[in-house]
């Protein structure tokens, strides 16, 4: 919001919880709409292990079933729950709080971006109950099998309904994206520089900016596929013959949707990392009680990120046939990105060197995000060597590294955030001793089930495989550790409704917070009441005088300095 | 940097609009290097629609004017321009898309046909885009006196307008020398 606009105000029950244009409701639409969608992507994944690790237990589960499961599985995480949930959620809640701003700039353009993205959640859902069920192409949908008939959902509405769920989300994306552009660059309070914005809205901003570029690319992708797939077009197909008959297509190049696919595909890790690490970062400086080691140096290494980021794609692509000299520029490309990467763990670890760390549940998450995102980017250093990565492709490591990435580190993240914003959300502390319960089943389960799968994949059991039986490379006791993490993955996946029940309870019956629980420096936390209400700042915009880490200011007698305290007003 | 809300919204929106048309123009000239490529004959209707867009930004560069000079009758005047001559143009590429189909040029039979579907479609649902701002626009605009204009609103309209009028020109270049 601008000097001078109207703050809107509900004028009913409608508009104050349903349509409303609060960025804090909209936020939290966002975040129960992508964890709901989330546990669907998470049950998915739980029949998914159940194939793998008891084969034919379930009669029910076919191929047919198990690459709709992948398939679904791997786009509900990826797209709508990551990315709906840290832009979505996270973005729209703390942007405006952590800036000073009353709400987005545009706050009905924001009301908007969240019923859009419903809408490709529903259209996404219907994709389960139509006839030929959802798609089964795999989650990067590459043609000419994710159309052709033989891959579930491709002779009926399965696959439409994916790529038309993504241009919807693409849309809703869009309209969030610019608004969060324009208040980050026009909404800041006054005293708030960029080099004084919080690292979390830093990471948001160029989060949203490789999203609006790099979205397109998909956008384009999933209009040609429908065009291929419902007119016959050949924009990806090329000239094939099926049971010796050939069919309507000729002249297209499926290797054109990869590189479109991949243009998106990359940026987008990068759309879920940026946000991992803004957490981490405001979490890891609070819960240690230290200012962010080199804070100049994380936001330059996020720049390099963002820009990097861009020119990595055909590491993707490395044996899809094309020209070893490209596959030699990408592999650089992707090791000069791991610089930047490196350099904030570096930092991070840095933080918490002599600081006065407190052990809550989010510092645990920080601990653990460390470690387990160390694993996922050391083993992605293999994958980015062309020579290593041939043989690696498409095996089992790339499934481990990039749920260690992806899944693990950034849920661990996200869940780390979820603790340390509820109070601020609700109030109430969520209670500490589930707390821990669900923190130390989530981080030692998931490590057990991804890190075996390095092993598995330099064995050469290969990914999206239904059943592993009848191939004599693959010993028996590949079976037996699929068992193993089938059942690491059961109890993972039970612990995760601990989380849920802590939030119900708590949200209801939990410890009250106070207006500042963990003693935070972010504006977030600065707010008159608590919960922050409509307008946030009640009539007067803070004013900001320093930058968001002033944890054990020496002189100071307590051990932060808030942002909006003046340095004559510090005791 | 001095620019208002509006201004960086529309601007960020473009630079995302720009991208978009430069995936489809590289997917284009990647495609076209196929044997199988057979350039399709562009309509002479085009130059017209070319024209009625030309229009249309001139309708609502008048109403920039008159904006700047707080003078509701010119705004109005370039509103309604602006808006007609838009509609017109899709009106007219949806004429031509006619055109080319009856005369055997289907959109399935040849990857240049494709493309040129493609291209013209995506660029005309961008402009009927603008037609839903240009609606609310406009709505606000008749329903007021002269006391209430909004010159940031129209202005950026405008931009907009012409934005879509470069990135026709530059597509409709493509196509032609292609």
């Amino acid at each position: 919001m601008y000097e001078g606009q109207a703050l809107y105000h509900p004028k009913g029950w409608w508009t104050r919880y349903v349509f409303s244009q609060d960025h804090k409701v909209i936020a939290l639409q966002y975040t129960c709409v992508a964890l709901a969608i989330g546990l669907t992507g998470m049950f998915l994944s739980l029949i998914m292990r159940m194939q793998l690790g008891f084969p034919g237990l379930f009669e029910s589960i076919d191929a047919g079933n198990y690459y709709q499961d992948v398939t679904m599985h791997g786009m509900i995480m990826v797209i709508y729950l990551l990315t709906a949930l840290f832009l979505g959620g996270f973005g729209n809640y703390l942007i405006p709080l952590m800036l000073g701003s009353r709400d987005m700039a545009f706050p009905f353009v924001n009301m908007l971006s969240f019923w859009v993205y419903f809408l490709s959640v529903i259209i996404l859902v219907c994709s389960f109950f139509v006839e030929s069920g959802p798609t089964g192409a795999g989650w990067t949908l590459y043609p000419p099998q994710s159309i052709l008939p033989g891959t579930p959902g491709a002779d009926g509405a399965g696959i439409l309904l994916m790529l038309g769920s993504l241009a919807v989300f693409i849309i809703a994306f869009t309209m969030g994206g610019l608004n969060y552009i324009t208040t980050v660059l026009q909404s800041r309070a006054k005293g708030m520089n960029m080099m004084r914005m919080p690292l979390i809205i830093w990471c948001l901003f160029l989060a949203t900016f490789l999203g609006l570029l790099a979205f397109p690319a998909l956008l384009v992708g999933a209009i040609m596929l429908i065009f291929d797939r419902v007119l016959e077009t050949s924009f990806f197909m090329p000239e094939i013959f099926k049971g010796g008959e050939v069919l309507n297509y000729g002249g297209g190049s499926p290797v054109l949707f990869q590189h479109l696919f991949w243009f998106f595909g990359h940026p987008e890790v990068y759309i879920i990392a940026l946000p991992a690490f803004g957490i981490i970062s405001e979490l890891i400086s609070c819960h240690a009680r230290k200012n962010i080691f080199g804070y100049n140096m994380m936001v330059w290494a996020l720049i390099a990120i963002a820009g990097i980021a861009f020119i990595v794609w055909a590491h993707h692509m490395y044996v899809a046939g094309m020209n070893p000299y490209l596959g030699f520029f990408f592999a650089t490309t992707t090791l000069i990105i791991a610089v930047p990467t490196a350099i904030k763990v570096y930092n991070w670890v840095i933080t918490l060197w002599n600081a006065n760390i407190k052990m809550t549940v989010p510092m645990l998450y920080c601990l653990a995000f460390l470690i387990t995102f160390l694993i996922g980017g050391l083993t992605g250093l293999f994958l980015g060597n062309v020579a290593v990565d041939v043989p690696l492709s498409d095996t089992y490591f790339v499934v481990g590294h990039f749920h260690m990435v992806m899944a693990v580190s950034p849920v661990l993240a996200l869940y780390g955030g979820l603790y340390h914003w509820f109070p601020s959300v609700t109030g109430r502390m969520l209670d500490d001793r589930l707390g821990k319960i669900h923190f130390w089943i989530t981080f030692v389960g998931t490590y057990l089930i991804y890190f075996p799968m390095h092993y598995i994949g330099f064995l050469g059991v290969p990914r999206r495989y239904y059943s592993n039986e009848q191939y004599d490379f693959i010993p028996q006791s590949v079976n037996d550790l699929n068992q193993f993490i089938t059942i690491c993955a059961l109890i993972v996946g039970a612990a995760q409704f601990i989380l849920l029940y802590n939030f119900v309870v708590s949200a209801v019956r939990g410890k009250e917070a106070g207006s500042n629980p963990w003693g935070a420096c972010t504006l977030e936390w600065q707010t008159l009441e608590s919960p922050p209400g409509h307008g946030n700042w009640g009539d007067k915009l803070p004013v900001v005088y320093r930058w968001p880490y002033d944890y054990g200011l020496p002189g100071a007698t307590d051990d932060f300095v808030p942002q909006n305290v003046p340095d004559e007003q510090i005791t | 940097m001095g620019l208002t809300h509006g201004q960086v919204f529309v601007y960020t929106l473009m630079t995302v609009i720009s991208i978009l048309f430069l995936f489809v123009t590289n997917a284009y000239l990647f495609r076209m290097n196929f044997e199988d490529w057979r350039s399709v004959p562009i309509p002479s209707l085009l130059w017209v629609n070319t024209g009625s867009l030309v229009l249309a930004s001139a309708g609502m560069a008048w109403a920039i004017n008159g904006a700047k000079k707080s003078d509701l009758q010119t705004i109005k005047v370039g509103l309604a321009i602006g808006g007609l001559f838009a509609i017109v143009f899709v009106s007219g590429q949806t004429w031509a898309w006619q055109q080319l189909t009856t005369s055997g040029f289907f959109i399935a039979a040849n990857p240049a046909n494709t493309f040129f579907y493609l291209i013209t479609a995506l660029h005309a649902l961008h402009v009927l885009g603008g037609m839903a701002a240009w609606f609310y626009v406009t709505l606000k605009t008749f329903k007021q006196d002269a006391s209430i204009l909004q010159p940031e609103s129209i202005g950026l309209l405008g931009t907009y307008w012409h934005y879509m009028l470069l990135v026709w020109v530059m597509l409709f270049g493509l196509l032609l020398l292609t």
